[in-house]
């Protein structure tokens, strides 16, 4: 149910609105500037360069969330993180990427669970470098991690959230591992005394 | 019957500092083994693909002086002999791509049944123009992609200071070159 309400969200909004599109070479070619260069700024310290990104992803994703409530046209809160799951994959990135990650391996907890990418428009053309350590240890897309940490928090969500395979390593599918850590409660303005 | 149809001997990519940039060479059919071998060494297709850069200045300065062609196909650039031949292409920035054939590189087994084998068997007598058109327009494709890449880095392969630069070392790239060196005879549309 909630499941294909989601996907016509999604789809409904592409159709309603006449979206600025911007040309997906720009982006790609944009975003693996940016990956490059952290790449020389940091000496190929594939670890703090997933930081960055991850940091980086972090702050687009806190401005973000109120583009896709506004674009979602979104009335009511996620009644649990499966639905939260839904709108995620479904609704946010078809939105901004315009693609729909599978939700799978959830835990019976219902905590947490994998997106799979089966495409991923930042990855197109690239090639990690051949320097024997980047491809076992840049996460090329970490981006996404941040921005998903960034968004969720905004709306009470604290999750923590990290790739688990890359194609671009040479695993068979790109997988982003997402786990709910605790629903933030609103906190209370400290009282006067 | 067997009719020995053209192949590729050698795909070579050069840089604009007349660099070279990628080398790919492919096995031809040997009758007397029945095998196949590279027709020359990998230093003679080397020496072959230099010989082709001074062609392609004086073509492009005929070019220039006729203000005609710009960019593109060069086509037929020289006859090595009467089995290898080089054909070249170059972009608008100065990369060129050329594709050495072998006349007699494969053999198209058994009678000449339909008309495609008719037609690639007449292209053994000589390649008709256009009949390498594919094949550029696949390796354009492939230094695209490669070019797309953010970590490959241009400047470090053709340096603006003109002089030098690395070779590409791209996998995916190679395999390109590898598909493109195997896939392609006379008559293929696109590759």
């Amino acid at each position: 149910m909630a499941s294909s309400k989601a996907s016509r969200l999604g789809e409904e909004y592409l159709e309603r609105t006449r979206m600025d599109k911007v040309n997906a070479e720009l982006v790609v070619l944009t975003y693996g500037t940016i990956v490059v260069q952290l790449c020389k700024d940091f000496d190929s310290d594939y670890v703090e360069v997933n930081k960055q990104l991850d940091k980086m992803g972090y702050n687009i994703g806190l401005r973000l969330i109120e583009d896709y409530l506004a674009k979602s046209n979104t009335v009511r809160r996620c009644s649990n993180f499966r639905e939260t799951a839904e709108m995620i994959a479904k609704v946010g990135f078809k939105i901004f990427l315009n693609i729909t990650p599978t939700i799978t391996n959830w835990t019976s907890d219902g905590k947490q669970f994998s997106l799979v990418f089966d495409e991923n428009p930042f990855a197109d053309f690239v090639e990690l470098p051949d320097d024997g350590r980047a491809q076992d240890e840049l996460w090329y897309s970490n981006i996404l991690c941040g921005v998903l940490r960034g968004a969720l928090e905004m709306v009470q969500m604290q999750v923590e959230a990290h790739f688990v395979s890359d194609v671009l390593r040479g695993n068979d599918t790109t997988e982003m591992r997402i786990s709910l850590i605790r629903y933030i409660d609103d906190e209370l303005p400290p009282e006067d005394d | 019957m067997a009719t020995a149809i053209p192949s590729i001997a050698c795909l070579g990519v050069i840089g604009r500092n007349n660099n070279p940039l990628h080398t790919s060479i492919f096995p031809s059919y040997d009758p007397s083994t029945n095998s196949f071998h590279p027709v020359r060494t990998h230093l003679q297709f080397a020496l072959i693909l230099s010989s082709t850069l001074d062609v392609f200045e004086l073509r492009s300065r005929q070019n220039a002086a006729a203000g005609v062609g710009l960019t593109g196909d060069f086509g037929l650039l020289h006859a090595i002999d009467d089995r290898l031949a080089a054909y070249g292409f170059e972009t608008n920035t100065g990369t060129r791509f050329v594709a050495i054939v072998d006349m007699r590189g494969r053999r198209l087994d058994g009678a000449i049944a339909d008309a495609r084998d008719k037609r690639i068997a007449g292209a053994a007598a000589g390649l008709r123009e256009g009949e390498m058109r594919p094949v550029f327009k696949a390796m354009q494709m492939a230094y695209t992609r490669l070019m797309q890449n953010p970590f490959y880095d241009p400047d470090e392969h053709s340096p603006p200071a003109g002089q030098g630069g690395k070779k590409i070392t791209s996998r995916k790239f190679t395999e390109d070159m590898r598909r493109i060196g195997e896939t392609w005879m006379p008559g293929v549309g696109s590759l």
